[in-house]
């Protein structure tokens, strides 16, 4: 469905993306993991239009996805970015909104938001900046299912939340992926990512150093040792302080 | 004597919120001052006087030409000026810097056409006063009152209730998130940029029949406008209005009861004493790269 090829991205001299070859089959979770700087974001933000690949390509269905966020979205494939990027200064209700911008009617994606997050309905005229952290993650999904995509890209939606609302927060992704949303997920959490996904790729340093079925993935030596290990949170044993 | 200083105020108070509503509406998305915005109002009041003396002495008629040479300007602006260093991501100091060169290059070109003249236009608002509670108040302040009120209760209206007024709100929290919202942000800045151009002609064409048109009366108003827009706190709406309408009054009151000299000094004073005890306004924004 979705198909990369040969993906290039530099920031200036850095090289955040070196050729980066990935398929998402329709219908599927696919995760993506890696530690911190692999160049995960930068290959969701690639396709989602806000960063333009110096070469290389992205083909939905075949054809080449656009170059900017908003045609992107149009075509069907939406971000849901790191760090959530909900609006603060609106509520939980014009979030919603702003997510349906491009569809004519949004009251039934608003009602559909509603009854898979009661939460959000019970806060909906609260500013949306007041939420808790995970009730932000939950918005965020919500408000990017509002325009009805055909892929979901969530980029490290467990980020920052206690591991209990991260197996909401995976549930969710499996109960959207089971109404026919196919899903790219990228996850430091590679543990929980594998255990919902059927396929999986790993990157390291701009590069897929593995890609295959999710449970080949999770048995892997050298997956196991560096993303599965007993250290729970990649994010804290990952970096160290440098005085 | 005190209300009709009272609404004469608020009466050029209404006129700096047209304008600093402009700054602000830009300034709340992309995060610095549109310094062009004064040649916006300059040129909507040449159109306007234009209008009349080559075209047709009709008032309305040549109201909404001055007005829409002034939104053709701001469209201009951001096509021309802005656009190009928007794509590359520059520096909003540069943005900043580009604006004011425009602003001075148009002035100066002004001047080379039109000479540094003083006009009036051929045919005015009436002059008359008429009588509320025993204050004599100008026809042409109340005109400018009103009309101001309406243009500016109308953007509220539209930012407030349309979609396109959402992403306006959504994009000055964060643009990148708006545009993957499936907004065209392109387009959204250039609808703030006519947003904008419209008010800064209304303000335009009503300074150029309040007073006299000439080359320097955007860079005169729209100097107020952002001291204005600073006090009341860069990017607020709200605050903008809040801004402007406390410089108008301040400003009457000073040439009522001190001396018509001390009125700019007293709007600087305004806003040294802002800077100086909240430097982010009466209800400004958090901090990061602005200009
Ligand atoms: N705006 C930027 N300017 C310069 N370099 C950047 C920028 N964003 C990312 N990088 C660099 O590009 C590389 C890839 O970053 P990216 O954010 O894609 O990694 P990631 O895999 O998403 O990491 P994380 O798990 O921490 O989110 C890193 O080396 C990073 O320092
Ligand atoms: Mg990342």
């Amino acid at each position: 469905m979705l198909k990369i090829n040969d993906l290039h991205y530099a920031y200036g001299k850095i090289q955040a993306l070196n050729g980066i070859d990935l398929e998402l089959e329709e219908g599927e979770i696919h995760a993506v993991i890696g530690a911190n700087g692999a160049g995960k974001s930068t290959l969701m933000n690639c396709i989602a239009g806000q960063l333009r690949p110096q070469s290389g390509e992205i083909l939905l269905d075949g054809e080449k996805l656009p170059g900017a966020p908003h045609l992107v979205v149009s075509k069907g494939v939406v971000l849901v970015p790191e760090g959530r990027q909900i609006f603060h200064n609106l509520t939980v209700e014009e979030n919603l909104l702003m997510g349906g911008y491009t569809v004519k009617d949004r009251a039934p994606g608003v009602r559909k938001a509603f009854e898979m997050f009661p939460r959000l309905e019970e806060r909906r005229r609260q500013r949306a900046g007041t939420l808790s952290g995970g009730e932000q993650q939950m918005l965020a999904i919500a408000r990017g299912l509002m325009s009805n995509p055909k892929i979901l890209l969530l980029d490290e939606p467990s980020l920052g939340l206690a591991p209990l609302i991260v197996n909401d927060v995976m549930r969710i992704i499996q109960q959207i992926n089971s109404e026919g949303v196919t899903v790219l997920l990228v996850e430091q959490n590679a543990r929980k990512a594998l255990s919902i996904a059927r396929t999986a790729s790993v990157m390291e340093q701009g590069r897929v150093v593995k890609t295959g079925p999710a449970a080949d993935i999770s048995k892997d030596e050298s997956v196991i040792s560096n993303y599965l290990g007993k250290s729970k949170s990649k994010k804290s044993s990952g970096e160290q302080i440098v005085p | 004597m005190f209300l009709q200083q009272l609404i004469n105020g608020i009466s050029v108070g209404s006129v700096y919120a047209l304008l600093a509503v402009g700054y602000a509406l830009i300034y709340s998305l992309l995060n610095f001052t549109n310094f062009a915005h004064a040649i916006t109002v300059t040129i909507a009041a040449f159109g306007c006087y234009w209008f009349q003396a080559l075209i047709t002495p009709n008032l309305p008629a040549s109201l909404l030409a001055g007005i829409l040479v002034a939104i053709v300007m701001g469209i201009f602006i951001e096509l021309f000026a802005y656009r190009p260093l928007l794509v590359k991501k520059a520096r909003r100091l540069y943005l900043m810097i580009v604006g004011l060169g425009v602003s001075i290059l148009c002035e100066n070109l002004m001047i080379i056409v039109f000479t540094g003249r003083v006009r009036v236009y051929p045919e005015g608002f009436p002059t008359d006063s008429i009588n509320i509670f025993g204050a004599s108040v100008g026809l042409i302040d109340l005109i400018i009152l009103v009309v101001s009120v309406l243009a500016l209760v109308c953007v509220e209206l539209y930012i407030e209730k349309t979609r396109t007024g959402l992403a306006i709100r959504s994009s000055a929290f964060n643009l990148e998130a708006t545009a993957l919202m499936g907004v065209n942000t392109n387009r959204l800045i250039l609808t703030v940029f006519i947003i904008a151009g419209l008010l800064a002609g209304i303000a335009g064409t009503l300074l150029g029949a309040k007073y006299t048109t000439y080359t320097s009366l955007g860079t005169y108003m729209t100097n107020k406008a952002f001291i204005a827009a600073v006090v009341g706190g860069l990017g607020s709406l709200p605050g903008a209005v809040l801004g402007a309408l406390l410089l108008g009054i301040t400003e009457s009151f000073v040439s009522a009861y001190i001396s018509t000299s001390f009125r700019d000094l007293f709007a600087y004073i305004i806003l040294i004493v802002m800077l100086l005890i909240r430097p982010s306004g009466l209800m400004g924004k958090a901090d990061g790269d602005k200009a």
